[in-house]
């Protein structure tokens, strides 16, 4: 008893001791770090990419040794929506300058929050991909990502015992065929569908708004119309949609157990050959690296592929569009910290550090057209590679921020078998509905 | 009650301890899985985790290197001693404030202090989401007391107020007899030295299992230092491996190394202050 | 009389007042300022906010979304409660009595709680979608290679699972208390008597075990209630939203729909509803420890 006490108050006495010590030291370094930032200047950036996080960091340093400032990068992880993260920031009054978002959330605070940036110089390097709001640009195109289906070309060649060319797959007839002639071959199952609701609800249902006619403007108008009670048991894109979402169903390498199906095994699965197609996009490669895919790996992209018509552009082309935009914070930050967060934002478009960690350390595509530096990547270099042939479509579409995860509960339904096309046409149509 | 009696007692007693001991081994090794799993995929790359999590001879075999990866990539020195510091004084703070508080519960059982004990006990079913905004716009947006260290201090004392407060209370009502206070104060003792010398020791047990309970959600806690703390030096452990979760997929080997390591110091603790608890509880039921 | 006022206004000064005056700024005055908000339409962000009067209190009652998670969790709630307290008695009746190792594994059962509800929701998942998936391939056991959390049901089940596992240590401790502060001269009393096993059980140690009941199931029902971390990381809600219990579901309304007003009016209500059934309970409690 008494032994207890006694250890407890020593314990006690000692973090008094260690906490007098810190709050001195403590109150030194802000101070310090206080005079410090008045010869210059500091900034936040808020990543909600976990994955690059490293990365950004890096290219941070090298800005501070490069311009002298400081950009402090804060991540928002797993379990934390970045919308929640800078709402709590702004409500905090801590906002940060630079801000990575997804359109979405770049439309919702744009007009109230976001410095307007359309006279800037690098809006003329990423036009096509620029975010506009009534005219105005509010956010920087920070990177490309495309999505479609990717292959594993190794795996499919030797399966198939012949050589395949990715361009041959542009029709729902040819990928069935190919589909038919793997199955034939030995690989049971060549396709995994991961149980994601970001993934199924965002990603792939997506396309019914983005191959709409492959612009954002056509992906609100389809929008639109659903809004306004068209059935979507009437839109082809639709109707297209659902017939290639069973077709991969019926040859999907989860079948026995399609919510068991994650993301990380479907890199995994991919990468080891166990199947030839996933339906993702770009940001797949460092976890089909973790499942042991090479940087010389024979990987690319086939397009969702929408109805029998060859010549359509949703067979030929892939969507890609600047998922993730910057906008620098007007409200709480002062004009030499909008300054310096815009210079930040030049130094990846212009400077050449800036323009090779870009692509080095984050191994993300560039939305800037004027950087001249590779993607180290298959997938990446698909994308150049497309980019340079004009075979990309670069609709984004916007929807309200709950749109993933109601719809992607409704599709996570659909892939267990536990729900009709019907079902999911009218869980589509009561959605749209109720937003208007 | 014959010998004979007695020796079937003893053996049946024998046979019902074997079985309570299988029991209690079996629900043991059920509550370990995770932390076994745990441990041993923390030695393997992510590959070797999504494969085969059972395997124990992974293709790329064992290694420390999540570890070292985790250790450099959390900042952990920094971290630990922020967590630490942080852990301590708050721990320290609820627990004095909370016995105080209680005692005077207890012992000045008048309107006011009835209406404030069911008013905190009602607050420990506050949902944090709730208060979670106004907080954050109280003290950032209208008093800038964010990014503090103290702020967060503060916070969790207030947070844990309620539960402290509360066992305590039931604790004191039932162990503390009033008749020492009594002689106390015949002595002459003040009232602060009536509660410290005489109260505050007597609830010897109770403060062990709150201290325990308090460290453990304080050292773990997450969503409100992420509200509090946004610059990287003064972060807490929870906070430095967030970074481990990506957007789409997380680093399976590093989380795993991370979490061994958070866990780490809190385990070593525990374990060293678990025989003084123990027997703490012991001393303060037998006197 | 006044004489014993003035005593309770110092003592209250000098004991209760530094403890209350960080409570109530930590707690009471956000608590009361989220109470305004209900009032008005603000979107979390916005910097404009106009009063909408009870108009976010009659879109919660039109949720029916609110209703149904508030059902499901109702009834994890019951379940989760009487799971987590009945291991935990047993652990601690086990544990209290000088068998071997005793401390170790009371240390052991209580080692879940190291964890934190994030990590610990992400270490289950993988157990559950990886692990005991493995287990079943390798035995060639179908039941077990489907993972648990792709079922609406079965994802039920691994949310309850978990909380037990993790729950039962913490309670665990407050019933070895419980057991450690019975005085030994009445079960000696008892043993005297010749009340042994189940009746020495019923009719002595139970009802003085009330008190740590009620605070054991006072802490289950509001733990439970109110969990947001392990439902988050370990089902997300899913397979397609069926485990999505409140608080999963206010925090959704709040922050992924942007209805800030509403999702803040629909904690207020789990608020009062969690109140309304732990207040119930203790009172109850305490009216049987009364009794006894």
């Amino acid at each position: 008893m008494k032994k207890s006490i006694a250890l407890i108050s020593v314990v006690l006495a000692l973090l008094m001791i260690v906490a007098g010590c810190s709050k001195n030291s403590s109150s030194d370094t802000s101070a310090s770090s206080k005079s410090a930032s008045s010869a210059k200047v500091s900034i936040t950036l808020l990543n909600s990419k976990g994955e690059i996080q490293t990365g950004l960091e890096k290219i941070a340093a090298q800005f501070e040794k490069d311009k002298g400032i400081h950009v402090e990068v804060i991540a928002c992880g797993a379990g934390e929506v970045p919308y929640t993260k800078i709402t709590t920031m702004y409500n905090s009054g801590n906002a940060p300058t630079l801000a990575i978002l997804d359109p979405t959330d770049i439309v919702a605070l744009a007009k109230e929050y976001a410095l307007d940036l359309t006279g800037e110089a690098w809006t003329a390097e990423t036009d096509a991909l620029n975010l506009t709001i009534d005219g105005k640009i509010y956010s920087f195109p920070f990177c490309v990502e495309g999505r479609g289906i990717i292959y594993n070309q190794d795996a499919i060649e030797s399966v198939l015992g012949r050589a395949f060319d990715p361009d041959t797959i542009n029709s729902y007839s040819s990928f069935k065929a190919i589909l038919e002639e793997l199955r034939a071959k030995g690989m049971e199952n060549p396709v995994f569908v991961a149980k994601e609701d970001w993934s199924l609800g965002a990603h792939q249902l997506g396309f019914i708004y983005d191959a709409y006619d492959g612009t954002t403007a056509g992906s609100a108008e389809i929008i639109n119309s659903l809004k306004n009670g068209t059935d979507p048991l009437t839109v082809d894109r639709f109707n297209q949609f659902v017939d290639t979402m069973d077709l991969l169903l019926e040859y999907n390498f989860a079948k026995a157990d399609p919510l068991g199906a994650d993301y990380d095994q479907g890199a995994l699965e991919l990468a080891c050959g166990n199947v030839a197609f996933w339906p993702n996009g770009c940001w797949a490669w460092p976890n089909l690296v973790e499942g042991g895919a090479e940087s010389d790996g024979r990987f690319g992209f086939i397009s969702f592929v929408l109805g029998d018509d060859t010549s359509d552009f949703a067979n030929t082309m892939i969507q890609a569009s600047a998922s993730k935009q910057i906008m620098v914070d007007r409200i709480q930050s002062s004009s030499e910290e909008q300054e310096a967060a815009k210079e930040f934002i030049s130094y990846l478009v212009y400077n050449d550090n800036g323009q090779r960690m870009f692509v080095e350390e984050t191994a993300l595509i560039p939305a800037a057209k004027n950087n001249p530096y590779e993607p180290l990547d298959p997938l990446g270099k698909d994308i150049a590679k497309r980019t340079a042939e004009g075979r990309l479509y670069t609709s984004c579409f916007i929807a309200p921020s709950d749109h993933w995860s109601v719809m992607g509960a409704a599709m996570q339904k659909y892939i267990a078998g536990m729900s009709s096309k019907k079902e999911l046409a009218s869980t589509l149509s009561q959605y749209w509905k109720a937003q208007k | 009650m014959t010998d004979a009696s007695k020796k079937v007692g003893g053996t049946k007693k024998i046979v019902i301890d074997i079985v309570l001991f299988a029991l209690v081994v079996v629900l043991f090794v059920i509550f370990m899985i995770p932390f076994l799993m745990t441990i041993l995929n923390s030695f393997k790359v992510k590959m070797d985790i999504l494969r085969d999590p059972l395997s124990l001879s992974p293709s790329k075999g064992f290694s420390f290197s999540n570890y070292v990866e985790a250790f450099q990539k959390m900042n952990y020195l920094t971290a630990f001693f922020n967590s630490f510091i942080v852990t301590g004084l708050s721990t320290f703070f609820v627990t004095v404030l909370s016995a105080m508080c209680a005692y005077y519960y207890v012992r000045h059982d008048n309107k006011f202090s009835r209406i404030c004990s069911s008013l905190m006990s009602a607050s420990m079913i506050i949902p944090f989401q709730a208060i979670m905004i106004p907080l954050v716009y109280i003290y950032g947006a209208r008093l800038g007391l964010l990014n503090h260290r103290g702020t967060l201090i503060f916070m969790h004392t207030g947070f844990a107020m309620s539960m402290s407060v509360f066992i305590f209370q039931g604790f004191i009502k039932s162990n503390v007899p009033l008749a020492l206070e009594e002689a106390a104060k015949i002595d002459g003792c003040g009232r602060y030295r009536t509660f410290f010398q005489i109260v505050f020791p007597l609830l010897g047990p109770t403060t062990a299992t709150l201290i325990i309970l308090n460290v453990l959600a304080f050292w773990n806690d997450y969503l409100l230092p992420s509200l509090v703390l946004g610059v990287k030096a003064i972060k807490t452990l929870p906070l430095s491996t967030y970074e481990f979760y990506g957007t789409f997929s997380a680093d399976y080997g590093l989380i795993m190394a991370a979490l061994i390591l958070t866990v780490l110091p809190i385990l070593v603790i525990y374990l060293v202050l678990q025989k003084a608890i123990i027997s703490g509880v012991v001393a303060g039921a037998v006197k | 009389m006044k004489k014993s006022t003035i005593y309770d206004i110092k003592a209250g000064l000098m004991f209760a007042l530094p403890g209350l005056l960080v409570f109530f700024l930590v707690v009471i005055i956000p608590f009361v300022y989220g109470f305004y908000l209900t009032f008005t339409d603000w979107n979390g962000v916005s910097q404009v906010k106009s009063m909408v009067g009870f108009q976010n209190y009659i879109d919660t009652f039109k949720d029916t979304e609110f209703w149904s998670s508030m059902w499901l969790t109702l009834r994890y709630v019951v379940i989760s409660v009487i799971l987590v307290n009945t291991v935990a008695f047993l652990l601690a009746y086990l544990l209290s009595n000088g068998i071997k190792g005793q401390n170790f594994f009371r240390a052991g059962f209580f080692t879940p709680n190291l964890i934190g509800g994030v990590v610990l929701g992400f270490i289950w998942k993988f157990i559950f979608s990886n692990v005991f998936t493995a287990v079943g391939k390798t035995l060639g056991a179908d039941w077990l290679s489907k993972s648990m959390l792709s079922a609406p049901k079965s994802a039920y089940f691994a949310l309850i699972l978990v909380t037990v596992w993790q729950l039962a240590g913490y309670m665990m401790l407050i019933y070895i208390a419980g057991f450690t502060g019975l005085s030994h001269d009445v079960l000696e009393a008892a043993s005297i008597d010749g009340a042994t096993g189940w009746r020495r059980m019923r009719s002595i140690i139970l009802p003085l075990m009330v008190p740590s009941f009620v605070i054991c199931i006072f802490l289950t029902l509001s733990r439970t209630f109110m969990v947001y971390d392990l439902n988050l990381t370990l089902t997300k809600g899913g397979p397609y939203a069926s485990t999505r219990l409140v608080a999963m579901h206010v925090y959704e309304k709040a922050f992924t729909s942007r209805n800030y007003g509403v999702g803040q009016a629909e904690a207020l209500f789990l608020f009062v509803v969690v109140a309304l059934i732990s207040g119930l309970q203790v009172w109850m409690g305490r009216k049987k420890e009364v009794a006894a």
